[in-house]
């Protein structure tokens, strides 16, 4: 716990250096390289932690291989922009593995698909974006899973998962244009974005509702399988 | 040829990450240009003349949109050239917005640069030992990715035999799509599971343990990052005593064409300029050779 709170206050520390040294120096204009290392460094965290975390090595590479499948789900979609299941895959390793586990497949898969994809500036605000979903997915696993009405939940969690990546990378859209912020042109591309904010959200629900419970299963079958029951909570 | 990504990842990710930076940090138009030059001849040395024509058809247009839409935006300057529903379209925000396209697209060039040059594996060499368990998720996922493309071909070639999903519907087709990745699911958390029982049996883990890697740090490469490290000061210098600063509002700043603006000039466009100097003469030694036969 003691080490929880260092790190945290560690981070926000360097957060608050970043912001500091960039106004000093930079006149205050150059959000776009402090936004990008403030993405960064909100990870750090996390990473640490698992760092520091004593476990299993299963548990390790059952995260790679989540990792891996949402980056392989991004390729297979890839004709249809912006119909990815890296959103869902990460939720769904959330809510079987926890929020830790949650936040690294989602950060890790934007840092692996982009290897495919193509890595750029772009790639710490997807890092953070899908890293925060899985968090949160973790984070409300109860809320979400144990209940009879999962489904609906499930669904408003996409639809939730959609808007708020779109947002996040929309920072960024404005950000990179000349590295200052404007709330009209953050609005604007809210707008001209909407359409593929849509197809985030409707994809992901499809995916969580076709996924979770199949996926979930195939967990809960190799935990019994292998014994690993009592290496997660 | 590419002889400049021989160089040790670690020149290599610093020469990254200082274009990159500088490129982000300016909108001097000159800066920007070298940049963008820079970028385009280095990535038309790595990739296919007919790659980067394809990516300059894509990013032309890009350009002209990015400086159109910033009059619409920006209402800073004061020759205004002419009102759009009473907003003043300003000759300063255009060129603001040329310079911010130009940047943009800099930046672009340069990733698609270092997708090439810094691969993955130099990537996990430099951050293995900072974080290792996160680079051996990064680099087992790395290798899953080929492995599960390679195993969805099977099953679905396998399924088509069994006579699944042969019809042309869209709905089979999906329905067979998600059968698919089902199978590559349960197959690939067993995969994973047998993976970490042998790794645990051959001692992963076990104290004392060392790994091989292909890259040594030679003088050269020191020289390389000493220079790179002189280039990258210089800039920065010149950016923070206003040597490199440009001005657009209110008015458009005169190009000031100082020796110490000129030395500035040239520290940045070496920077800049480097990949692309390297492979030229590597090309030039290889021919010299080849003649020589």
């Amino acid at each position: 716990m003691k080490r929880k709170w260092t790190v945290t206050v560690v981070t926000l520390a360097a957060i608050l250096t970043v912001i500091v040294a960039g106004v000093a120096l930079f006149h205050d204009r150059k959000y776009n390289i402090i936004s990008i290392l403030i993405a960064l460094l909100s990870c750090v965290p996390f990473f640490l932690a698992y760092e520091k975390k004593q476990m299993k090595t299963t548990e390790m590479i059952l995260v790679a291989v989540m990792v891996a499948l949402s980056s392989v789900g991004r390729i297979i979609f890839a004709p249809i922009p912006g119909f990815k299941p890296v959103t869902a895959i990460t939720v769904i390793t959330a809510l079987y593995f926890g929020p830790q586990a949650g936040f690294l497949t989602g950060s890790l898969s934007a840092v692996i698909s982009n290897l495919f994809f193509g890595q750029g500036p772009w790639t710490p605000f997807q890092m953070f974006g899908w890293g925060i979903i899985g968090l949160l997915g973790g984070l409300l696993q109860k809320w979400l899973l144990e209940s009879n009405h999962w489904r609906i939940r499930l669904s408003l969690f996409g639809i939730f998962a959609g808007v708020a990546y779109s947002m996040i990378m929309d920072i960024w859209t404005v950000l990179s244009l000349d590295g200052t912020w404007s709330w009209t042109r953050y609005w604007t591309s809210i707008g001209l974005a909407l359409p593929f904010t849509l197809e985030y959200a409707v994809s992901n629900v499809i995916f969580l509702m076709v996924l979770t419970k199949p996926i979930g299963t195939k967990l809960q079958r190799v935990k019994k399988k292998y014994g690993l029951d009592e290496s997660y909570s | 040829m590419k002889a400049f990504s021989n160089f040790h990842p670690l020149v290599l990710f610093f020469y990254f990450i200082s274009v990159l930076l500088l490129t982000m940090f300016t909108l001097h138009p000159v800066l920007l240009f070298f940049s963008l030059l820079g970028a385009v001849l280095f990535a038309s040395m790595l990739e296919t003349p007919r790659a980067v024509l394809v990516s300059l058809g894509f990013y032309v247009p890009m350009f002209l949109l990015i400086a159109v839409t910033n009059p619409l935006f920006s209402h800073n300057g004061v020759t205004p050239l002419f009102f759009m529903n009473d907003n003043p379209v300003t000759l300063e925000a255009i060129l603001y917005g040329a310079a911010a396209a130009g940047m943009v697209i800099s930046v672009m060039y340069w990733c698609r640069c270092y997708n090439t040059v810094v691969t993955s594996d130099k990537f996990l060499y430099l951050f293995g030992k900072l974080i290792p368990k996160l680079s051996l998720i990064l680099s087992m996922a790395l290798r899953f990715v080929p492995l599960f493309k390679a195993q969805v071909k099977k099953i679905s070639r396998i399924q088509k035999t069994m006579g699944l999903y042969s019809s042309e519907s869209k709905v089979d087709r999906l329905r067979g799509g998600f059968r698919v990745f089902s199978a590559i699911v349960t197959w690939s958390l067993e995969n994973a599971v047998d993976t970490a029982a042998s790794m645990r049996a051959r001692g992963y883990g076990l104290p004392g343990r060392s790994n091989y890697s292909i890259y040594r740090f030679t003088p050269r490469d020191g020289a390389a990052l000493g220079i790179l490290a002189v280039l990258l000061g210089g800039s920065l210098w010149g950016m923070k005593t206003k040597v490199l600063e440009f001005s657009y509002y209110p008015r458009v700043a005169a190009l000031s064409l100082t020796p110490v603006v000129l030395a500035g000039y040239a520290v940045v466009s070496a920077l800049m300029f480097l990949p692309f100097l390297i492979e030229v003469k590597e090309n030039l030694v290889w021919n010299y050779f080849r003649s020589k036969i």
